[in-house]
């Protein structure tokens, strides 16, 4: 179990008539219990310098767990004083970070929910007939279905992950996300049949993806570079 | 003009194989100035003992023109000392994370009104998850709040 202490201090001997000194330190722990986090996404430094200006991504919702106690880390590296960034989380705006300014918050990362859909490898194949999604084409390399499912599992495709039972192959996304109205593999599955064949490959179980809640968003105010430091101390 | 300064330390000997041992100081200055904030609410202390959602700023206008997108911090921090008990935050109805016992965040807040105009407008809520009996503590320091106007 790591041990993590995050200390903030708040000190200012002239903003009030009381001279104002805050100092709170907090282990970090996994939700509910005295457990230390245990992962990060390190500290890392981003540049921005777009034209016109883009947002970023910074955290998606699927880079930790979910209602987790996590914590998030961001600091501006400008040392322009005019020059921010505006954090949001999901469309919300949260708040600015000018030059040099840092926070520290805890992040529910609420996710949507992945697109789902099982294709069941069916009909009569020959060997060398093909079959391609979300850029992967795979050739059958004999006409059992089965093992055309195992070549389609034993792939990596970019943006699903699979597993296989017999001859049905499931994918879930790699992302939450709103993809639309229509099933990704309806439209997109690609077989090239020889003559006479009926291969095919029938999509079932299909569930769309909902959007994620939570992702951190990150957009600077000009378009000149831009730096920002940030750290994901996760659950 | 106030000098007012936020600091954090962030360490760990056994996180990463490498020493985590990160600081960070900035003085609290006015939205594209170096001149120092010089208004805050003052820290309130508070005992809740509902999972009502409250909003921890009811007295500002959030979404105030005047305001919106200025220079606001805001702290909180959770002083229960029962591991399971937690505070949700929320900044326009949003979920931002959940305070265990024991955790604080500090946090810029633009007083920006709701994307989806619901009439949430800026606020920052808490909903405590007992209603045993929660300590809470916050405060706000800031360049500027719009109050209403009297009736």
């Amino acid at each position: 179990m790591a041990t993590t202490t995050a200390t903030i201090t708040l000190s200012s001997a002239d903003l009030l008539s009381n001279e104002l000194a805050l100092s709170t330190t907090a282990t970090l722990t996994l939700a509910g219990n005295s457990t230390g986090l245990t992962s990060a996404a390190g500290l890392s430094r981003t540049n921005f310098t777009n034209d016109p200006i883009q947002s970023k991504v910074i955290y998606r919702s699927d880079d930790a767990t979910a209602d987790g106690a996590n914590k998030v880390y961001l600091k501006n590296l400008s040392t322009t004083a005019t020059e921010y960034f505006t954090v949001y989380i999901d469309q919300e705006e949260m708040g600015r970070l000018y030059a040099g300014d840092w926070a520290f918050f805890p992040w529910s990362a609420t996710s949507g929910t992945k697109e789902t859909f099982i294709a069941t490898i069916a009909g009569t194949w020959v060997a060398g007939e093909s079959w391609e999604f979300d850029g992967v084409k795979v050739y059958a390399a004999n006409t059992t279905v089965a093992d055309i499912a195992a070549q389609i599992d034993a792939e990596e495709f970019p943006n699903w992950t699979t597993t296989r039972s017999g001859a049905a192959v499931t994918f879930v996304a790699r992302k939450a996300q709103d993809a639309g109205t229509v099933v990704t593999a309806t439209a997109d599955i690609v077989i090239v049949q020889s003559g006479g064949s009926d291969a095919t490959s029938v999509v079932s179980s299909a569930a769309m993806g909902t959007a994620t809640e939570s992702d951190i968003i990150v957009v600077p105010s000009v378009v000149t570079t831009m730096d920002l430091e940030h750290m994901l101390l996760k659950q | 003009m106030a000098t007012t300064t936020a600091s954090i330390t962030l360490t760990s000997s056994d996180l990463l194989t490498d020493e985590l041992s990160l600081s960070a100081t900035k003085t609290l200055h006015k939205a594209g100035s170096t001149v120092g904030l010089d208004q805050t609410t003052g820290m309130t202390k508070a005992y809740l003992t509902a999972t009502t959602q409250v909003d921890i700023f009811p007295t500002l206008i959030e979404g105030s023109l005047a305001f919106k997108g200025k220079s606001s911090w805001v702290y909180i921090s959770n002083e229960s000392e029962d591991e399971t008990e937690y505070v949700i935050i929320k900044v326009s109805g949003n979920v931002i994370g959940k305070l265990y016992a024991g955790d604080f965040l500090w946090m810029p807040w633009s007083m920006a009104e709701d994307a989806d105009a619901d009439n949430k407008h800026a606020d920052i809520q808490l909903t405590p998850s007992v209603a045993t009996g929660m300590w809470l503590q916050w405060c706000m320091i800031n360049e500027g709040t719009e109050f209403p106007t009297s009736v």
